[in-house]
């Protein structure tokens, strides 16, 4: 892939179209936002390749404000009639909207970054050999993938799932304020998911990783993985009902973490939909935990120089030592709160207005090594496993039962693999009750965690 | 709503495409997306170039091309959509509209699967994406000349009517009609602190043509809406709920049960209980489903393991027809003929026409949901069940509308049958499954507890959980009261489908509920 200065061309003209189109009325700001990607992915089953889908795609979105009224509309067609026609359809429709004094076309003062038409600072956050690599050496990394866990051990019955997918793209930014710039992004990875058999037990496993870099990302590792936890839950059981400790493994800490980053953005706060409101300066989780979003990590998975808007990304630390500090924002809810932006409007591609969202957000790991973690329980449980986590949470109060599966702990020691339980509780509860925190943070994406233990939760199972 | 367990949690390429699932405008484009298509009512119109995206002799060079070098089956699927949106959040109405175009195209060879896409309409690109697949999966003896392919069009009676097209109200309309029902959810109760309201139009314009000669075409207008409530309760406590209803039809099927208000209504309601309710009990004990929406949870825990692709890798329910994978009395059907209904078409999205399919029945498992590259592999024939969210997709097997036909039981009983247990208004919540072992989850939203055969206090925070095949054969009760439901779930599986569900009154002896309450043990299963 390449720079298209095109595109940046295109994305200037959408802007100035906005502002004639609106000539005679109130002053017209726009901003328009160009993706254009290629992606591969590869499903190989059974050591042969089952499906390969070859994707390369451009589309632009595009935000007026008239008014304070703000609405948007996005297509795949870069010619100038079709942008042009969407332009004078979105200026036209936009009186309709509800006017918001907080709407805003960030400019300097929001924090966005004018670039003049050069590209954004480079962060790493981009591998030419991605998009490079022919399409046989993505389709031999799957195959390796896949063959790393058949051969891990004669228990493996099969593969049900295996994914080899990559993704280039670049962006290209402009606005009415000034802010004319580009930047580019990659990632490529695997995913994989193993039935286990013996006799007739049945289990599953499965472990995904993405990484920005092509030579950084081990198909056979990533294979192992999920066929060592396939067979690791043969013969695993129900337990009785009982309150106990639990040890988090990273995996599920990160996917935990993602459902909380949503109750900090502040757009939930504002809205009246997050218990975080009114927290900033009280301790809302135990003392050792600290969580931090880093839209500049070098090298991150989400890495990337500017926001969905053209704001500069930051480090921002949301809570400090059990101490939330701030929210998410953007530059909406950031002049609706009197805030700055941190830089968190994500955008889903072109096609979508963004929203507030994390970068790369992840636990600060702690001095315990995860051994250590594990010697201080006389018996509690390891949760390795959970099912529809996103449906288990009440977002609105942060009760949960999640279905869950992982192992027994017994007087320190991993010992038989659980399934068919539950893990009952609040998750307000839960971050004060975390009380080991591991130094193994492990990213998976974007989002990183190490092992860390809660003090107490309550298991529901059938087991007796 | 329902999930099926994906690999990637978060998706590797979270820098990529976006969907139909986002928006934008431009009611020229609409009108002539509609006007060279007999989606206005009544049975499709005999062919003419005209009702077609692309000419004849174009799609007929691209499927050429596609199939000069060997392969076994090839299609190209060219797709014009407009999405047309209005959404009030925090009592602020924004409309978003999008257009998205594209041809997908496809080629099978040995049970292998070529795909890519363009979203130029350009015949050069179009031939020349078909000749980047061919190449992907050419056979090394194959000839290099394009055959010509003859295509004839097919037609199919079946047609919904989208009564009123989205593009015959004016934006100024659509926001006034939308302003009553964010007004009505915001009065709904004092309590409320945040409402928001979503209404969704999408016409979708399709032209399939395959190697096997074939041309269908069909014009779908979905509509989905979407209302969730958020109330504090004077102890600080907060809580949401939600309702929804989709259809393949205009704003005028929104009647009656339908209707926006009484979603809207009904968003509220919900939420307000929960304020009332106890933390749900936990343990393995009674549960009675309530007719209608909660079909979802077959959809989840069955219905998943049932597909062609997923059987052939070994799911569940692979090597099951003809045994027992149901407790006797229990038929679960997936039908994709239902007027209107989010899972019902006239062809699938490879050219099967669609068919109502019994997979189990009084159950003893009957068939598979099927497309033509995973039934083939399970020498079994399509049962119209290859679905693709967009032409950026390749079709795979998935669910329609999936529902537990009625059984003998007045609905009544069951819950007069049951000492101790909850009752489930509506699941909800959403859910996933991992089809390997079986195990699935459902979040629930609405649901009370049963005490001595009564319906008694509001619970919340319950999740349901086990094995599919277990909970089916766990029912000991099927109510006489089946209830279809016009749902604006979509399903996901690597990519989203419209899917309706339903199910009558019923009731699982035996099921993990999970939950913050007390844990309760060694319950009886009810009377019988």
């Amino acid at each position: 892939m390449n720079f298209k200065k095109e595109y940046l061309d295109i994305a200037r003209f959408a802007v100035e179209r906005a502002k004639k189109a609106g000539a005679g009325g109130a002053a017209v700001t726009a901003e328009a936002y160009i993706n254009d990607s290629e992606s591969i992915q590869v499903t190989v089953n059974a050591r042969a390749v089952e499906q390969m889908i070859a994707v390369k795609e451009a589309g632009i979105g595009v935000r007026v404000l008239r008014d304070g009224k703000m609405a948007f509309g996005s297509a795949n067609d870069l010619s100038k009639e079709a942008v042009g026609a969407m332009v004078d359809g979105l200026v036209k429709k936009v009186v309709y909207h509800t006017a918001d004094e907080f709407n805003v076309i960030p400019g300097k003062d929001d924090g966005a970054l004018a670039s003049n038409g050069l590209g954004y600072e480079d962060l790493g956050s981009y591998d030419p050999r991605v998009a490079e690599v022919p399409v046989q050496e993505k389709i031999k990394t799957a195959l390796r993938m896949e063959a790393a866990g058949l051969g891990f051990s004669p228990k493996i019955a099969g593969s049900m799932m295996a994914v080899y997918q990559d993704g280039t793209s670049y962006a290209y930014l402009a606005n009415s304020n000034g802010v004319s710039g580009w930047f580019r992004q990659s990632g490529c990875g695997g995913g994989i998911d193993f039935t286990a058999a013996e006799g007739e037990l049945r289990e599953s496993g499965s472990f995904s990783k993405g990484v920005v870099k092509w030579a950084d990302f081990e198909p056979e590792k990533v294979g192992r993985k999920a066929a060592e936890k396939a067979v690791s839950m043969l013969g695993a059981k129900p337990i009785a009902s009982a309150e106990m400790p639990m040890v988090v493994s990273p995996e599920i800490g990160t996917q935990i973490f993602s459902f909380i980053a949503d109750m900090l953005s502040a757009d939930s706060v504002q809205k009246g939909r997050s218990l975080f409101a009114e927290k900033v300066g009280t301790q809302v989780a135990s003392k050792g935990f600290t969580l931090i979003d880093d839209g500049r990590l070098k090298g991150g998975f989400s890495t990337a120089p500017v926001d969905g808007e053209g704001v500069a990304t930051q480090t921002t630390p949301l809570i400090v030592d059990g101490v939330l500090k701030t929210y998410l924002y953007d530059c909406y809810t950031a002049r609706k709160g009197k805030a700055k932006s941190t830089g968190n409007h994500t955008r889903g591609g072109y096609g979508s207005a963004g929203r507030i969202g994390t970068t790369n957000l992840y636990l600060k790991p702690g001095d315990a090594a995860p051994e250590a973690i594990f010697a201080g329980i006389d018996r509690g449980f390891y949760l390795t496993v959970v099912l529809g986590l996103f449906a288990a949470i009440d977002a609105a109060s942060g009760d949960f039962s999640i279905p869950s599966a992982g192992f027994m702990i017994e007087k320190g020691r991993k010992t038989y693999p659980v399934r068919g339980v539950t893990i009952g509780g609040n998750i307000f509860e839960l971050l004060k009750a975390v009380d080991k925190v591991g130094n193994d943070l492990t990213w998976f994406q974007s989002l990183g965690s190490p092992t860390f233990s809660v003090s107490s939760v309550k298991i529901g199972g059938s087991g007796k | 709503m329902s999930k099926k367990k994906s690999m990637s949690r978060r998706s590797f390429i979270g820098k990529s495409t976006a969907g139909l699932s986002s928006v934008a405008f431009s009611s020229a484009l609409m009108e002539m997306l509609l006007s060279s298509t007999g989606c206005k009512s009544g049975p499709d119109r005999a062919s003419g170039a005209s009702d077609l995206i692309l000419p004849e002799d174009v799609l007929s060079k691209a499927v050429s091309h596609l199939m000069s070098k060997g392969a076994d089956f090839g299609d190209v699927y060219v797709e014009r959509a407009a999405v047309d949106s209005v959404a009030s959040d925090d009592r602020k109405i924004n409309t978003t509209t999008t257009i998205q175009k594209g041809v997908g195209i496809r080629a099978v060879k040995g049970g292998r699967t070529f795909y890519a896409y363009t979203d130029s309409f350009e015949p050069k690109h179009v031939y020349e994406t078909a000749r980047y697949v061919a190449a992907a999966a050419a056979a090394p003896t194959a000839s290099t000349t394009p055959s010509a392919i003859t295509l004839t069009p097919f037609t199919s009676g079946l047609s919904f009517p989208i009564k009123p097209l989205p593009s015959e109200i004016g934006v100024d309309q659509k926001i006034e009609f939308f302003k009553a029902l964010m007004d009505r959810a915001w009065s709904a109760d004092p309590r409320i602190v945040q409402a928001i309201q979503f209404i969704r139009e999408i016409i979708r314009q399709v032209n399939i043509a395959t190697s096997s000669g074939k041309i269908v075409r069909q014009t779908l207008g979905l509509t989905e809406f979407i209302a969730r409530t958020y109330i504090k309760g004077a102890d600080g406590q907060l809580q949401a709920a939600w309702d929804q209803r989709g259809a393949y039809a205009g704003r005028d099927f929104f009647t009656g049960e339908n209707a926006f208000e009484r979603v809207v209504d009904a968003a509220a309601a919900k939420a307000a209980k929960l304020l009332e309710a106890v933390d749900s009990p936990r343990g393995v004990f009674p549960v009675v489903l309530a007719a209608g929406e909660n079909g979802v949870l077959f959809h989840e825990s069955c219905g998943h393991g049932m597909e062609a692709d997923l059987v052939f890798k070994g799911s569940n329910y692979k090597d099951q027809i003809g045994k027992q994978t149901a407790a006797k009395g229990v038929t679960l059907i997936d039908d994709g003929t239902i007027e209107s209904f989010p899972g019902s078409y006239a062809f699938d999205d490879e050219g099967t026409p669609s068919e109502r399919t019994v997979l189990v029945e009084d159950g003893i498992q009957r068939n598979y949901l099927c497309d033509i590259i995973y039934g083939e592999k399970l020498k079994m024939k399509s049962t119209g069940n290859g679905r693709r969210q967009s032409f950026r997709f390749p079709p795979i097997p998935r669910m329609r509308n999936t529902f537990i036909d009625k059984g003998p039981v007045p609905a009544a009983d069951i819950v007069a049958d049951t000492k101790r247990g909850i009752y489930i208004v509506d699941v909800g919540g959403g859910g996933e499954v991992d089809v390997i072992t079986g195990n699935f989850m459902m979040g629930v939203g609405s649901a009370y507890l049963i005490e001595n055969g009564k319906i008694t206090r509001p619970v919340k925070g319950a999740t349901i959980s086990g094995m599919g095949v277990e909970a089916m054969k766990s029912i000991d009760m099927v109510g006489d009261d089946l209830k279809m439901f016009p749902s604006a779930g979509r399903c996901g599986k690597m990519q989203t489908a419209p899917v309706g569900v339903g199910m009558p009154t019923i009731r699982v002896r035996g099921i993990l509920v999970g939950g913050k309450g007390e844990a309760w043990t060694d319950i009886e299963g009810g009377k019988r």
